[in-house]
């Protein structure tokens, strides 16, 4: 509290020093205030009441999350937003570590830096565009992947069409789009290793597996870390692809629980659930960053 | 340098700012504000607009047609609902949710309700009205399935295409006449156009003729229960005859992406669909010769029916709540009903439109008048109808994919719509 | 090693090339069997044609290109403000502040649409661009870049300015501000490319189709029948050859903010 009083009326240098700091933050934080926080304690408090706007709205304690918590659809789109990430957060990781080894070793700068604009173009690309870019190519009857397909042979796949087909699909939007930013972090991170480490290992009889293993990859821990944090966050979160192919279809193959959120608060109405349902993904998101933090997080020091 | 710089900023932000200002209130012509997702029928939601300015000169109020992309509606209609400036004075949509499950609609003057029921075929009265009370205006006519088939295939299959198939025994035969498979056995011609993609309540829409062919129901007749109905014997045979199409007898196909594209590239020799689709074959698949015939029937026929009965309604928070009357009044007649649906190329929904010359040339003309003399199939204007049809539609897609058995499926769904329902 | 990387590079950098060849086809030449690689006349521009005649696209991009702006400066503003006061001041609760922030990412936009729609619709700013900027005015990337570029500035540099008695925001002003170009820039045209691709928050508070910005125009261009892919593709290029060019003039910012925001792990 006495902290409190000295910013108001500050007494010593220091405490000019935290006002200065505390005014700084401040457009920063009432912005965030009014336009996430805000509307984020009115969705969970929402999620308490059975809610029909311009109707009436009763508060249900906790019936809302029982009743949400118990419904197999509920969980259906959380296995499938699993399954979904599982299949694009390991891949776009991986990938962007290998491309990024590839483009380190590179000699010509010019090279390395056509190819890795080249894998960053993605990213550039509004996610409407890159969706409807696939579901092109995607197509059954015309699409460029049929066709490769029927070139070489093979029977026509139906992708976006198929229960077991449109998770890998989209996943492989997914990875389109995140890799060349990832594969960015990991060029850089691996261009501030300094060489001397590789010296030295080689002249301990490192062969350049085991460089890749024991030296390289700890160090990048930090970045591989953060990394997943975001993929996880960002596949977690997407909706603009599922929603401009397939809205959760076929048969709810590709529902995510936020393809589920948005068809129960603007299809269904059902404000109170799709409440209940954004509290969910928000303590999710919010343990499994933490448990990644702390499980993960290494300090590694030579 | 640093004086450049700041220059440059404080010019950007005051170029930023005046782009960026709330327009201020200069005197705009008053007017009425209707949104609508239509936005396949830009001609007819254009009449609004030059109707409008027929409007203006009498009442001082324009009116300006909105399309909300059909993809979304339902959001961004919520959002501007539940808000109270910025909303429509009138918009377009399905009374019993906008009128039923929530109370956005203003109710229908009597003197205007009158005229509305009394110029209405009688299948179509209930739309429009929610627990008796009429709040909007229908649109939409022929509404209902038909069925659209290609003369050329049928010919070339050695079929009649003046005399179609009428119950579903014979239609399932010419279907099996109309499939044509390629070496591969991939087939390269269907004989039905098959929605399976895209939201599950628009695959619902496209079962059920079939099912109240069979005799089956979504929904008990109050529209309380859906256990004994959606699961009813009759349904799960009518789902089987779905899934069979498909998955044993293979005359549609779940490769071709939109019925409608199939139908228009001659891939599908026939398609059910409603009467706004023969103007688009027309626009986009001129080649396309074809006839329009009604569904055929099995124990009951499929009759007209649909699940979107889109109607006009009034915003009861609009600040223009008279004027979005008067407007409605001006245009509630059988000439501009005719005009407006001409327009478009789509059926007019005045009973006394009918019998015009423009619905009697159309191609649709007999089969209309064939389906509407049969008796009107269930309907389902309920509050959570998106919901219900969605858990039903989905048990249907999985039926089609072959990710399980009707039976199951169906009981599944059942549970689900009634918890829907208890809610 | 180097082939696999290029081979790579080409197959993702493929679908756009598809993309541009699917523009310049007719409908019958798109769906010829067996699939047609390149267009016929390579100078058919009628489906942009249509794009434009469709729909005001060009109204729309001007939108979006407004919209991403005044986004990207007011980031700029903010977002260097509050990395400042994150990055060099010591005050109760920054530790959680700058939590909370981040913690905004994990916060599904769905959730909070409608709470926020009701906020601009009482300050009558629907269907104005303030309204579409609403929730883009600051970034959490922008604040946490801002941080981290700023962190590193030695503090010796802001002492001496203290101590030679310039007021706090004249040091931000004059000293910080000009020993974070990079980071600057790279925000701006980070931010702009954000702004310029934001789907839903647009799609819930534009009404009038002039107000619409270039995603919204994208999805137009499918509807539930069916999708006109000669006219997907013309509008999905149309639509993202403004980004590309920014990014292609300004890639070395861009780089350089994706990699401190990543060095610091």
């Amino acid at each position: 509290m006495h902290d409190v009083w000295r910013l108001v009326a500050p007494r010593s240098y220091l405490d000019r020093q935290r006002r200065a700091g505390l005014l700084f933050v401040l457009p920063a934080l009432v912005y965030f205030a009014l336009v996430f926080l805000v509307p984020l304690v009115e969705s969970v408090i929402g999620s308490f009441y059975r809610t029909v706007p311009g109707g009436e709205s009763r508060f249900v304690g906790l019936r809302l999350y029982e009743k949400v918590l118990t419904d197999s659809t509920f969980w259906q789109a959380v296995s499938n937003t699993v399954s979904l990430l599982f299949m694009s957060v390991p891949a776009t990781v991986a990938l962007a570590l290998m491309v990024a080894l590839g483009l380190h070793r590179l000699r010509s700068i010019r090279a390395r830096s056509v190819w890795t604009a080249m894998y960053f173009l993605p990213f550039a690309v509004s996610l409407v565009a890159a969706a409807l870019i696939w579901q092109w190519m995607y197509d059954p009857l015309y699409g460029f992947l049929n066709h490769l397909l029927n070139r070489v042979g093979m029977p026509p796949l139906h992708w976006l069409q198929s229960l077991e087909m449109v998770r890998p699909s989209l996943a492989i939007i997914n990875v389109w789009v995140r890799l060349g930013f990832d594969t960015i972090i990991f060029l850089a991170a691996l261009q501030a290793i300094p060489t001397e480490y590789y010296e030295a290992a080689s002249i301990d009889g490192a062969s350049r597996w085991q460089a890749l293993r024991r030296l390289t990859l700890p160090l990048l821990n930090p970045q591989i870390v953060m990394v997943t944090i975001l993929e996880l966050i960002f596949n977690f979160k997407v909706f603009d692809t599922v929603y401009a192919t397939t809205q959760g279809g076929p048969a709810g193959a590709s529902q995510t629980v936020i393809m589920l959120l948005y068809d129960t608060a603007f299809k269904y109405f059902r404000l109170g659930d799709a409440s209940v349902m954004a509290v969910f993904v928000f303590v999710s998101l919010l343990l499994v960053t933490l448990a990644q933090w702390r499980l993960f997080r290494r300090q590694v020091e030579y | 340098m640093r004086s450049r710089i700041v220059c440059a900023v404080a010019a950007g932000v005051a170029v930023l700012t005046l782009a960026l200002a709330p327009p201020t209130a200069w005197t705009q012509p008053k007017k009425l504000v209707f949104w609508t997702h239509w936005e396949q029928n830009p001609e007819f939601n254009k009449f609004y607009e030059t109707r409008g300015k027929d409007f203006a000169q009498k009442s001082g109020y324009e009116v300006q047609v909105v399309t909300v992309p059909y993809q979304g509606y339902e959001a961004k209609y919520l959002a501007a609902l539940v808000g109270k400036s910025g909303a429509p004075d009138i918009f377009m949509g399905m009374t019993h949710h906008w009128c039923g499950q929530y109370d956005f609609c203003d109710r229908m003057p009597a003197d205007l309700a009158k005229t509305w029921d009394d110029s209405l075929p009688k299948y179509m009265v209930s739309v429009g009205k929610w627990k008796g009370v009429r709040y909007g205006t229908p649109i939409e006519h022929g509404n209902f399935q038909q069925m659209y088939i290609n003369t050329e295939t049928f010919k070339k299959a050695g079929l009649d295409p003046d005399k179609p198939p009428k119950t579903l025994d014979d239609w399932l035969a010419a279907m099996k006449k109309l499939t044509v498979l390629d070496a591969k056995g991939e087939p390269t011609q269907v004989g039905f156009a098959l929605r399976h993609k895209g939201h599950p309540v628009g695959i619902a829409d496209k079962f059920l003729p079939f099912a109240h062919a069979y005799g089956a129901r979504m929904l008990s007749p109050n529209l309380e229960r859906a256990t004994g109905f959606a699961n009813s014997p009759e349904m799960v045979a009518a789902l089987q005859f779905y899934a069979d199409l498909v998955q044993k007898h293979k005359v549609a196909s779940l490769v071709f992406p939109t019925p409608e594209d199939a139908f228009g590239q001659k891939r599908a020799a026939t398609i059910f669909r409603e009467s706004w689709y023969f103007g688009w074959v027309k626009k986009n698949a001129p080649e396309v010769s074809f006839k329009v015939y009604a569904l055929p029937c099995a124990k009951a026929c499929p009759g007209a029916g649909n699940l979107f009965p889109w109607t006009n309604m009034v915003y009861k928070n609009s600040a223009s709540k008279p004027a979005a009357w008067d407007f409605i009044r001006f245009i509630s007649n059988a000439k501009d009903d005719l005009d407006q649906h001409q327009a478009q190329g789509i059926l007019p929904v005045w009973t006394a439109n009918l019998d015009s010359a423009y619905v009697k040339a159309r191609p649709d003309y007999q089969s209309t008048q064939e389906m509407l003399k049969q008796p009107v199939p269930p309907e389902y204007y309920h509050p959570k109808s998106n919901e219900l049809a969605t858990a039903f539609g989905e048990a249907v897609v999985a039926a089609l994919y072959g990710k399980g058995q009707p039976k199951p499926l169906l009981d599944e769904a059942a549970a689900k719509m009634d918890r829907a329902l208890k809610d | 090693m180097g082939a696999l990387v290029a081979t790579g590079a080409v197959c993702v950098f493929f679908p756009f090339v598809w993309m541009a060849l699917t523009a310049l086809k007719t409908v019958p030449e798109i769906q010829r069997v067996p699939l047609q690689i390149t267009p016929d006349r390579w100078t058919n521009l009628d489906n942009f044609r249509e794009v434009f005649q469709r729909q005001p696209f060009a109204r729309f991009l001007l939108n979006s290109a407004l919209v991403a702006s005044a986004s990207a400066l007011s980031s700029v503003i903010v977002s260097s403000l509050a990395g400042y006061g994150f990055a060099k001041f010591r005050f109760p609760g920054h530790g959680l502040f700058f939590f909370a922030i981040v913690g905004i990412l994990m916060v599904p936009f769905q959730s909070v649409v409608v709470p926020l729609y009701l906020w601009v619709n009482r300050l009558s700013l629907l269907d104005t661009y303030l309204g579409i900027l609403a929730p883009d005015l600051v970034s959490v990337f922008g604040v946490f870049l801002m941080r981290q570029s700023i962190e590193v500035v030695p503090t010796d540099y802001v002492d001496a300015a203290r101590i030679d008695g310039a007021g706090e925001f004249g040091i931000f002003w004059r000293i910080i501000l000009p020993s974070v170009k990079p980071a600057l820039a790279t925000l701006v045209i980070v931010k702009f490319m954000w702004t310029w691709n934001e789907l839903f928050w647009p799609l819930v508070v534009v009404n009038s189709p002039t107000m619409k910005v270039v995603t919204l125009g994208l999805l137009s261009f499918t509807n539930m029948y069916f999708i006109e892919y000669n006219l997907v593709t013309a509008a999905a290029v149309v639509s993202i050859l403004p980004i590309l060019i920014v990014f292609l003039v300004c890639q070395k910012w861009v780089v350089r903010g994706v990699v401190m925001s990543g060095l610091k792990g």
